[in-house]
């Protein structure tokens, strides 16, 4: 979906400088002006610049092209083999590698290394949560698959982290994929654990008759647009960190490469600027994990309890 | 003029990283009062926080997109 999203303005051309013909794409870098803008006098610092600058890509969505490595085609269906599978793939081969050489030979040792402990602080970080936000004695059934939710979206949103690859959590379809499909496996639970009773999440206790239809379409707008919510959530923190990265870091390559003194002084700026908003991004992608699966937990904890235990209502 | 009321759109769309500002600022003069009054509370306090800290700026960065949306997508 994001892909069609973003690629959609390909599909008309614009006439640039000197009758060249190009897509908005591959435009060269800057809002108003081409690498060889007449206008600007031969060896001004902002045209050093915008030549200097060719090769970096040109839009800060760019970064977030799908490209196919290996078209597989199944009549109607596209399923090629493209790079966020490839670091889908990558990240959690790795991760498995990492969980199959710590507990190799039956379990760790006692005292941990540095890697079990990683290991084992992950690990340990589901279950507490689990145990906080679900009442009854139903937790130990669903730990194991929100712990695989929890490793999947750290380690998928801290790989994309790393300078030159690509976040597979930026992609709305991703998200929505597996916010739909926990969605659908919560209302699953719910029916099968509470019978025709789940239909009563839609009810508040207590409400007089008369209000009930009003209450029961609120409520089920809100309930259905959990669906949704948790996949945009991690899509927008993950694009927009990702593009204003890109943004200030683009930024700070243009001013360090105007040639000038003042410039390259300045350039100080943007760059602690890009350096503090990695390590905000670092923080964001570890809480994102952290807030979908409280986000999980909660729906799940409403879905087996009904109304019996009372929690923030987050919509959002 | 479509260039123009892009950056205006784009613009328009970071007004709503306003409320963002005062949810945060919130988030955490809550997060201090709490402490003040029980500081024994404080560790738990803080994972809250950070929990209410992380749903308020999903709220400015959906601001953010949108501006992005509208700078680059259309």
């Amino acid at each position: 979906m994001a892909y069609e999203m973003i690629m959609k303005p390909m599909t008309f051309k614009i006439t640039w400088k000197d009758g060249l013909v190009i897509t908005p794409w591959e435009r060269p870098i800057g809002p108003t002006h081409g690498p060889s803008d007449p206008s600007l006098p031969s060896g001004s610092p902002v045209k050093d610049a915008l030549d200097l600058a060719q090769d970096v890509p040109h839009s800060p969505l760019d970064q977030f092209a799908i490209k196919s490595f290996l078209d597989m085609r199944v009549g109607y269906l596209y399923i090629s083999f493209t790079n966020p599978t490839f670091f889908m793939l990558l990240t959690l081969g790795l991760v498995f590698l990492l969980f199959h050489l710590v507990t190799k030979k039956g379990g760790g040792k006692s005292v941990p290394n540095a890697w079990q402990s990683l290991v084992e602080l992950i690990y340990d970080f589901v279950p507490n949560l689990v145990n906080e936000q679900i009442g009854g004695h139903v937790k130990q059934k669903f730990f194991p698959c929100i712990s695989v939710t929890f490793t999947f979206s750290l380690f998928c949103n801290l790989q994309g982290m790393i300078p030159y690859s690509f976040i597979v959590t930026s992609h709305f379809l991703i998200t929505l994929g597996l916010s739909f499909s926990i969605f659908i496996g919560i209302t699953l639970v719910g029916f099968q654990r509470n019978g025709l009773h789940f239909l009563s999440f839609s009810l508040p206790a207590g409400v007089p008759l008369p209000l009930a239809p009003f209450l029961v379409l609120l409520e089920l707008i809100p309930h259905s647009f959990r669906a949704l919510s948790s996949g945009i959530r991690l899509f927008a923190n993950m694009m927009a960190g990702h593009s204003s990265v890109k943004i200030l870091s683009g930024s700070a390559w243009t001013m360090l490469c105007m040639n000038d003194l003042f410039y390259f002084i300045g350039d100080l700026g943007p760059l602690c600027l890009v350096l503090a908003l990695t390590g905000l991004e670092l923080g964001v992608a570890i809480s994102q994990a952290h807030v979908s699966t409280i986000s999980i937990c909660i729906y799940l904890n409403d879905a087996t309890n009904l109304h019996q235990t009372f929690f923030i209502v987050i919509f959002l | 003029m479509l260039e123009g009321a892009k950056s205006m759109g784009a613009g328009a769309a970071t007004i709503a990283s306003a409320g963002a500002a005062v949810g945060i600022g919130n988030v955490f003069s809550s997060l201090i009062h709490s402490v003040a009054r029980n500081p024994s509370l404080a560790k738990q306090l803080f994972g809250y926080a950070i929990l209410g800290f992380a749903l308020t700026e999903a709220i400015a960065l959906f601001a953010l997109m949108m501006a992005f949306l509208i700078l680059f997508v259309f």
